[in-house]
């Protein structure tokens, strides 16, 4: 959410590509990193081939701020989600035209945030 | 459990980790092994050790076995329910646990900085398949069990300072500004929480020097590449914020 309202006006990120693997995100090597991220963060067995496809097409440098990025934000929604810190007034108008498309007013954390 | 001169020397693999990151890594463990606010050095490293231990639970892996010290019973459920069941945290059992026995709002929040912060350096390890850290010796000493000063209700489910609240111990914790994001102020709780947080965020994501202005030199993914990556992350853990 707080990311989404971060990236409107980003013409170089689209929000729908973050979360729907079938659009394009719109960020440079963008396939391979959310690849990445998705192995990571559900430990599945393609860890291995997904961050030898992003080193393949970023170089080890990007490997490791990928995964310090990734380790960053699984601490920050464990933050967020064990404080249950809410939205303030304008974020949650504001950002009503795109969350649905998202899919993330499903998250059941959308009730904390909510209050 | 060992502490070492080598600790997170990361002498053992290929991949290019930076001494910024290691050098946050190494205070992570000064800290984890300190005495805190309302946990000894010892039953820190246990809330660590269970961390470790949910995450094997959800692996399918062996128990890597308990901390020095024991721990109230609810605390080491807290630690499991936030590892490996975080969608179904709520305001309910957020209250429950902070009721707890030998639980309260502070002991919560001071576990979960622990938490998240063990949490976040091992699965920077898992990602790049790097070892874990053995985790400290702990350091002596008495939990000072002192709560800050202008702690309010400000929205989260613990109690808050904001910046104008803070008293001059803790005038550092949101760097100055007179806004304070919400993550920082809802650590507040345990001030030396969120100097931990502000400390591994500029070492793992992005330094106050970028959230105002130019990239820094030794990132190499644009903000764009790393905004995905963080909406991608959090989407997976079903975080609505």
């Amino acid at each position: 959410m707080l990311l989404g309202r971060n990236s409107e006006g980003n013409e170089e990120l689209n929000l729908n590509g973050t979360v729907h693997n079938e659009v394009d995100s719109g960020v440079e090597h963008g396939a391979v990193l959310l690849r990445y991220s998705d192995a990571a963060v559900g430990r599945t067995p393609a860890l291995v081939s997904a961050r030898e496809a992003l080193n393949r097409a970023m170089g080890p440098d990007a490997v490791v701020d990928c995964a310090a990025t990734i380790a960053n934000f699984q601490r920050m929604v464990r933050i967020a989600d064990g404080c249950g810190i809410p939205l303030d007034p304008f974020s949650k108008k504001e950002s009503e035209k795109w969350r649905a498309g998202l899919g993330i007013d499903d998250f059941r954390s959308h009730g904390n945030t909510f209050g | 459990m060992t502490t070492t001169a080598a600790t997170f020397a990361y002498t053992d693999t290929t991949w290019p980790v930076l001494e910024r990151m290691a050098a946050a890594h190494r205070r992570s463990w000064t800290m984890l092994a300190s005495p805190g606010e309302w946990w000894t050095g010892a039953q820190r490293i246990s809330i660590a050790a269970e961390c470790r231990r949910a995450s094997a639970l959800v692996d399918g892996l062996p128990d890597p076995g308990p901390g020095p010290a024991e721990l109230p019973d609810a605390a080491v459920f807290a630690v499991h329910k936030l590892i490996g069941d975080l969608p179904n945290v709520t305001r309910e059992w957020y209250d429950e646990t902070i009721n707890a026995v030998g639980m309260s709002d502070t002991h919560y929040i001071e576990l979960l900085g622990v938490v998240v912060h063990i949490w976040s350096i091992d699965e920077f390890h898992r990602a790049l398949d790097i070892a874990l850290e053995p985790l400290p010796d702990p350091i002596p000493g008495d939990p000072t069990r002192r709560r800050p000063a202008g702690i309010k209700a400000n929205g989260s489910w613990p109690l808050t300072v904001l910046p104008e609240d803070l008293a001059e111990s803790e005038a550092d914790i949101y760097n100055g500004l007179e806004r304070a994001s919400n993550v920082r102020a809802a650590m507040s709780l345990h001030p030396d929480s969120v100097r931990w947080l502000t400390d591994l965020f500029d070492a793992h994501y992005l330094s106050w020097i970028e959230i105002t202005s130019e990239q820094e030199p030794f990132r190499v993914l644009t903000r764009p590449q790393r905004e995905l990556v963080a909406a991608r992350v959090s989407a997976l853990n079903e975080c609505f914020y």
